[in-house]
């Protein structure tokens, strides 16, 4: 009788091939575990530096972005709402609010920048969302995230409107994308829910 | 060793007389959603052929070996193993292509033509040859959604691999947001499929008038 | 706001997303093989989908603990793709045995179509979406039903649209899986109507 048809054959030779392929694949995975968590942070680092009035180098590295970030972003404070601060030589430069919330497939993760009088955008950046390509991944664009530079949070309930591309654009609305409605909307939705709060955060603080 | 005009057969069934899309439409749930741009197609592609590839390469190698009741849940193994390293890989390389696939990569696994050729073809033969046929069958496969992802990134946003064309990125051309959106992508299978079988059809009938 | 939160009208719009707009099958193209080559008749149909829905709603739950106790404890995230499937063929064998043994009946209608689920991609497919869009058990096993609902409900569609196809004159090169794809193209154009309904949500 060979080894082969022995009854307790079969379940060895799953087992070793089983052991075999999961050490390889925990090996490699040991290996880019760190990677791919540096990965994500620069990521989101990266959304911060874009959001605010930073010119980034065309190709920056992973490691430039980290090492500006360290040395210019600060922690949020008592003032800043919740809000990351971009300090450069002891002034504040701006804010940097951090936003989530639910795309058409899946959740939108981004930031804005406001300038230090709290009113003036300075951009908005995108660092994981899972939209349609080509029509509500369109957001992490340059050409819809350029609108929101210099627009003004307004006083109102909706402090930044995303209108219809066919509607006129005021101070404080930008055009949402063709197509892509309810990326739009939703984005609309959460961005003016954050705005509104970080807004009273402020105005509580300041009394 | 494998002979030459052996592997030329192997690819050519495998890329165009037996292409597994225009045949049975086998395998297309794990990439049809992402062929809405050329670039996120190709990486698919790539991890297809990767994994057909090698996979059949290993399951031919251990074929010898493998007791026949747990040939499928070992066959299963092995791809799931390949799967995961592309995937690992992507995440630690390319983090961006990586968000764009989301969880297509993964189902590879549960592409009916790896196993398909696992089973088929990796079982019988040998390891260089199974190679060759799990390259090319992943390589037709491919070359479908890579169709298909032309078509709809041509005119659903008049660029291709994110570079604008001419006259589709002009204003003259409307683009048509349909062909981005999930209905575009079986719109344009539907007619590559009619028009390979169609062109099958034609070139069948003419062997076997020729051999009367 | 966050997706945390599990109001039952958190969890009914997860549900009915999962069903209409963001259909599967018709929006994420998942679970194809069998629903192109299962779709002739509306009650084989119907079986497969019923046995689509029950396995889907129970492993999705399952997945969701698995990756919840197992995987992220020991930052063994990569292995999911190998688990999940274990599972899923684990668990559709384990009720394939248990209706043979008690419902006879079921098992007559349902049990040939449990085995072609294991390579369902839908099923994976459904599991895979649960962990990247962070859901918690609640909306899990809303999410799993919902877009077990949606399969059932686009194969039965088709199998009866198929059904009034038997007699037509379809070129040949289109016969069978050409139709069946361009018959799935406007039915998701239909299913994108469901957006609206949603709007802002």
């Amino acid at each position: 009788m060979s080894l082969k048809d022995r009854a307790w054959f079969p379940i060895v030779y799953m087992f070793g091939i089983t052991l075999l392929l999961s050490t390889i694949l925990i090996i490699f995975g040991t290996l880019t575990r760190k990677r791919v968590k540096e990965n994500e942070t620069v990521a989101f680092e990266r959304a911060v530096l874009e959001a605010l009035p930073i010119d980034l180098p065309a190709a920056v590295t992973p490691n430039q972005i980290h090492s500006i970030y360290v040395s210019d972003i600060r922690e949020a404070n008592d003032s800043s709402a919740g809000a990351l601060r971009y300090v450069k030589e002891d002034t504040l430069k701006g804010f940097a609010l951090p936003l989530e919330g639910p795309g058409f497939w899946a959740p939108i993760k981004g930031v804005i920048g406001i300038e230090p009088d709290g009113l003036t955008i300075t951009g908005i950046a995108f660092y994981e969302q899972n939209e349609t390509p080509g029509l509500g991944g369109e957001i992490t664009k340059s050409t819809f995230r350029d609108q929101f530079k210099g627009k003004k949070i307004a006083e109102t309930e909706t402090p930044l409107q995303i209108r219809n591309p066919s509607e006129a654009l005021d101070g404080s609305s930008v055009h949402a994308i063709t197509g892509a409605t309810q990326t739009s909307n939703r984005l609309a939705a959460f961005l003016n829910a954050y705005l509104l709060e970080w807004r009273k955060q402020r105005m509580d603080r300041k009394w | 060793m494998v002979g030459r005009k052996k592997t030329k057969d192997v690819v050519l069934t495998a890329v165009w007389g037996e292409n597994p899309v225009f045949r049975q439409i086998l395998g297309i749930c794990s990439a049809l959603a992402v062929t809405n741009l050329v670039l996120n197609t190709m990486v698919m592609g790539a991890a297809v052929i990767f994994t057909t590839a090698l996979s059949g390469f290993t399951v031919s190698l251990l074929r010898k070996y493998t007791p026949r009741i747990i040939r499928m849940m070992v066959e299963v193994l092995i791809i799931a193993f390949y799967v995961i390293l592309f995937d690992q890989a992507l995440k630690a390389y390319w983090p961006d292509m990586s968000g764009n696939l989301g969880p297509y990569v993964g189902l590879i696994i549960t592409n009916c033509i790896i196993m398909g050729r696992a089973e088929a073809f990796a079982n019988n033969n040998p390891p260089l040859l199974s190679f060759v046929d799990g390259f090319s069958s992943g390589a037709g496969y491919s070359l479908v959604l890579i169709c298909v992802a032309v078509v709809r990134e041509l005119l659903g946003m008049g660029s291709l691999m994110g570079i604008p064309v001419p006259f589709f990125s002009s204003a003259l051309w409307d683009r048509w947001i349909i062909m981005v959106m999930p209905p575009g992508a079986f719109f344009t299978l539907a007619v590559i499929v009619w028009l390979a079988r169609t062109m099958q059809k034609d070139t069948e009938e003419k062997k076997t008038k020729g051999s009367k | 706001m966050t997706s945390s939160d599990s109001s039952m009208l958190h969890l009914s719009i997860i549900l009915f997303t999962a069903v209409f707009t963001d259909n599967i099958l018709l929006a994420r193209f998942l679970g194809m093989c069998s629903f192109l080559s299962v779709s002739r008749q509306v009650k084989t149909a119907l079986g497969l989908g019923f046995a689509v829905v029950f396995v889907m709603t129970f492993t999705i739950a399952l997945d969701w603990l698995a990756y919840r106790y197992i995987l992220e404890p020991y930052a063994i995230e990569y292995f999911r793709f190998i688990l999940f499937i274990v599972i899923i063929a684990a668990f559709v064998q384990f009720v394939e045995m248990a209706i043979e043994r008690y419902s006879p009946v079921l098992y007559q209608n349902l049990g040939i179509f449990l085995p072609l689920i294991t390579v369902n991609c839908a099923i994976l497919g459904a599991s895979l979406f649960m962990v990247i869009r962070e859901y918690n058990l609640a909306e899990a096993i809303a999410f799993g039903f919902g877009s077990g609902v949606g399969w059932m409900l686009a194969i039965i569609a088709m199998a009866g649209i198929r059904e009034k196809l038997n007699n037509a004159l379809i070129p040949k090169g289109l016969q069978g899986p050409g139709i069946t794809l361009i018959i799935a193209g406007i039915m998701a154009l239909a299913f994108i109507g469901f957006t609206g309904v949603l709007s802002g949500r």
